[in-house]
């Protein structure tokens, strides 16, 4: 099947939960989905068996924009389909794909330590990559985190 | 300070964990994995990650475009070229720029000797793992011919630096096609010998074969990629899926297995060599004439893209947004280790644990590519952080000694 | 004490020696250590060529006890100090006591008597148990795995290794180890026991911890087994220990099945094809799980040693 295919048959699954969608380049598809929805969603991809979970990318958009958007990318052959979810910045929250995708569990460990984004549900919120002593409420990959902030003496 | 008495006597119900790293003879890298055993038999296992995190995601949003491209081709030593390639053909296609079709083939021709250098190296450590010393030892001598093909075309062993936005380095002259040729011929050969002695070889099988299976199903729903992936019977291969640059034109074939145990991969890897053998030969052979770069964009137009290649382990996955000026707004690294990692602790339970060294070593586990991150240095106890200029200081200090 | 025919003609050139002499220098203690330090290099040095390495100098191995002997020796917490300090000495003590039942650089051995094979093969085991409560008396978590697999294997080489000794013991009547080597001087019982020669060697490697049965100190899976925690003194003694018994463990299968052991020249060429042998199995195989150890000693070893017994035992009682 051509990507273009494959595209349109996940957007025949996800009918009911897109907002928004836009095709950036002819292999692609991004769908803007309700944080609510995400889990709904991923069941109905994973039920169909369209595609696999590669990669969940975390985007800061910026103090000022007061937004950040968790990506959830979806392969399948030649096509990538991007789930995004909204999310404020104040209390970002997702719901957890665990009971659906076991191996999410180190995507969204990522997420949360990363970007402070709450993983509700979440089997295992640990640190993945971080130290244990990391100082808690400091999210490194946030705009406006500063490294220099990080002086710890002793 | 007076420690508490360790306590690993474990009474009834408790569990008796053996820990493998952060620094243990089995890991070449830094990693943390807690097996909980009965006996010889692994009941539960964790992992830890982050022991080599530098913070590159972060630190690209600092740098630009050019810099960048040294930065991330450092986040792995083994696969340096694809972290290279991942990133250039990411901007290349958000600067709607089209690379010139001989720098294209070249670098296919790196890609595919970086693939049969990482998968020897892979074999060797597997070797060893097992036991094998032997074979580690002869793989890895016969591996240096193409660590030296990688020198000759590029200069260094490790971070070939063979890409640019817009193009590769250096080029390659028929004398250096043909050494690569001649490199080939004799890599070829032995590894038809060491497919020989993995499918034959009574007492390796006895520790191969039948061990660590992963059913084509598992490995679908614990979201195995590259040869892990390949090695279970699942036809995931990025360079077929979705080919790139030169993969367009030069096929490589899909080599599938269906046991899913150790010896699958084994075999997998193997043949993949073969392959990149042939394939390497047949860009030679066709290698296109003209330029190598083209003109790059100092600002990448505002966007956002994503960028699939198959590395030697499997799927690389970057995500790269473009604010319209010289430096990135974020660059996502999505390495390979990371989706087979969970295939690791799934599959570890009910094993022994003279198994677990193999099992872990049979995804190939990368975890350079694995942890990404930060810019604190330790010295004498004490946790600072260096700037770029300090760094540089140090580093230009460090070499005038 | 009784002789084998070559062994009396050199003996007969050799002056009377002090006992405490020939205890402590030659041809027991020193000699035997220096001898074994030779032969973990020979080993060592073997292997590597073979691996395609350029493997260690000739002194290395001396080398590496200097070097233990002059560390510290840690103690860790929470063990019981007697035996962690205690065991290497008992373990190097074993393999040197065993070193004088055996005729070693083709001299008589220094003691024999009726049944010296039993004592033998039992303080040869010594080393082995050691290395197995030394490893249990830590609390390292390797340690313990490693004691465990330590013991588990000696119970599954040392019942077919001592049937392996003991077919050369009926055909030649009598437990006396030199008695068996006069006897094995006129009989190589490597053709006529071909399996007890396979089983006594492999055996040997177990008993030596060599690949393929280097479970019990796989580094690839618990760093060094039961001997993680030790550290100088105590390590370099069970590795003089290893060396001691490593020669022993050669003198005696090159004893019974080679042809015995007449002479210096006879013992290096016997004990030295012996190691190339050996050399040559640890280059080509890969490590056993520790339970395919057991499989194969019990399913194996152990039948095809009594299948030996029994055929010699029938042919008896046939030609009788």
């Amino acid at each position: 099947m051509s990507a273009q295919e494959l595209l349109a048959s996940a957007r025949a699954l996800l009918d009911t939960f897109i907002s928004e969608h836009n095709t950036p380049e002819e292999d692609r598809l991004d769908v803007w989905i309700a944080a609510t929805n995400l889990p709904h969603a991923v069941r109905a991809l994973h039920n169909a068996g369209w595609g696999y979970l590669s990669a969940v990318t975390g985007l800061d958009l910026g103090p000022e924009a007061g937004q950040m958007e968790a990506l959830y990318h979806f392969c399948n052959g030649p096509a990538v389909l991007t789930l995004r979810v909204r999310l404020g910045r104040a209390t970002p929250s997702v719901p957890t794909l665990c009971s659906i995708i076991p191996s999410a569990g180190f995507f969204e460990r990522e997420l949360s330590e990363m970007f402070g984004i709450t993983v509700e549900g979440a089997p295992n919120t640990d640190h993945l990559y971080l130290p244990d002593d990391w100082p808690d409420g400091v999210y490194p990959l946030r705009k406006d985190f500063d490294p220099a902030s990080l002086q710890i003496s002793g | 300070m007076k420690q508490e008495p360790q306590k690993v006597i474990t009474k009834k119900g408790e569990r008796f964990i053996i820990p493998i790293g952060p620094q243990h003879p089995a890991l070449k890298e830094p990693g943390h994995f807690e097996f909980a055993v009965d006996g010889e038999t692994v009941t539960d296992a964790t992992v830890r990650l982050g022991y080599v995190h530098r913070g590159i995601e972060k630190g690209v949003e600092s740098r630009n475009w050019v810099q960048n491209l040294y930065m991330l081709e450092r986040i792995c030593g083994i696969c340096s070229h694809t972290h290279a390639m991942t990133y250039c053909l990411g901007v290349e296609k958000l600067a709607a720029v089209e690379v010139p079709e001989r720098a294209q083939v070249i670098r296919l021709i790196m890609a595919e000797l970086e693939r049969i250098h990482s998968h020897m190296l892979w074999l060797g450590v597997a070797a060893h793992e097992a036991g094998f010393d032997t074979l580690f030892m002869y793989t890895w001598r016969d591996r240096e011919t193409v660590m030296d093909l990688l020198e000759l075309l590029s200069g260094n062993r490790v971070n070939y630096s063979a890409n640019l936005l817009g193009g590769v380095k250096f080029d390659i002259s028929p004398e250096q096609a043909d050494k690569i040729r001649q490199g080939l011929a004799f890599l070829a050969e032995r590894n038809t010998h060491y497919l020989d002695v993995v499918m034959n070889d009574m007492l390796l099988l006895g520790r191969i074969r039948g061990v660590g299976v992963m059913t084509r199903e598992q490995a679908e729903k614990l979201g195995a990629i590259g040869p892990t992936a390949r090695a279970s019977g699942v036809a995931r291969d990025v360079r077929l899926d979705a080919p790139y640059g030169a993969y367009r034109t030069f096929k490589p074939k899909l080599i599938l297995e269906t046991a899913g145990d150790l010896e699958a991969r084994f075999i997998v890897r193997l043949r993949e060599i073969a392959d990149s053998c042939r394939l390497i030969n047949e860009a030679l052979d066709n290698l296109p004439s003209g330029d190598l770069t083209v003109r790059m964009p100092r600002r990448i137009k505002e966007g956002e893209t994503i960028s699939r290649v198959e590395a030697p382990r499997g799927e690389a996955f970057y995500f790269i947004k473009s604010n319209g000026s010289d430096i990135p707004e974020r660059i996502k690294v999505r390495t390979p280790t990371i989706c087979n990692m969970g295939s690791v602790l799934a599959l570890a339970k009910g094993h022994q644990l003279a198994d677990m060294p193999m099992i872990l070593v049979g995804i190939d586990p990368c975890f350079s590519c694995n942890d990404r991150m930060i810019t604190l240095r330790r010295s004498d106890g004490e946790a600072e952080t260096w700037s770029w200029g300090q760094l540089r200081e140090y580093g230009i200090k460090a070499y005038q000694r | 004490m009784e002789l084998g025919p070559v062994a009396r003609v050199w003996h007969q050139g050799v002056p009377e020696m002090n006992p405490i002499v020939a205890l402590l220098i030659f041809p027991g203690g020193l000699f035997v250590l220096t001898l074994g330090l030779a032969y973990e290099w020979v080993d060592r040095k073997l292997l590597a060529r073979a691996q395609n390495r350029v493997g260690p100098r000739w002194f290395q191995p001396l080398a590496d006890v200097f070097k233990l002997l002059a560390k510290e020796e840690v103690i860790p917490n929470d063990v019981n100090p007697l035996l962690f300090v205690g065991l290497p000495i008992a373990a190097l003590a074993g393999a040197l006591t065993a070193a004088l039942y055996v005729p070693i650089f083709g001299l008589a051995p220094a003691y024999s008597f009726e049944g010296d094979l039993i004592v033998t093969v039992y303080l040869l085991s010594l080393l082995t148990l050691c290395m197995g409560l030394a490893g249990a008396n830590t609390l390292n978590r390797f340690a313990l795995v490693g004691a465990t697999r330590t013991l588990t294997q000696l119970f599954s080489y040392e019942a077919p290794f001592m049937l392996a000794l003991l077919a050369p013991a009926f055909v030649a009547q009598t437990w006396q180890i030199s008695a068996i080597n006069s006897y094995a001087s006129t009989h190589w019982l490597i053709v006529t026991q071909p399996i007890g020669f396979l089983v006594a060697l492999i055996g040997l490697m177990g008993k030596l911890e060599l690949p393929p049965f280097d479970a019990p100190e796989a580094e690839t899976e618990i760093v060094a087994g039961a001997m993680t925690e030790y550290s100088g003194r105590g390590l370099a003694l069970f590795r003089l220990g290893k060396g001691v018994e490593m020669v022993v463990g050669l003198t005696l299968v090159a004893a019974f099945y080679l042809g015995g052991i007449g002479g210096p020249l006879d013992f290096l060429l016997k004990t030295g094809a012996l190691l190339i042998a050996i050399v040559i199995i640890q280059a080509l195989m890969t490590r056993l799980r520790i339970e395919q150890t057991v499989g194969l000693w019990w399913r194996w070893g152990a039948l095809l040693v009594l299948v030996q017994l029994l055929l010699y035992i029938l042919w008896e009682v046939v030609t009788a």
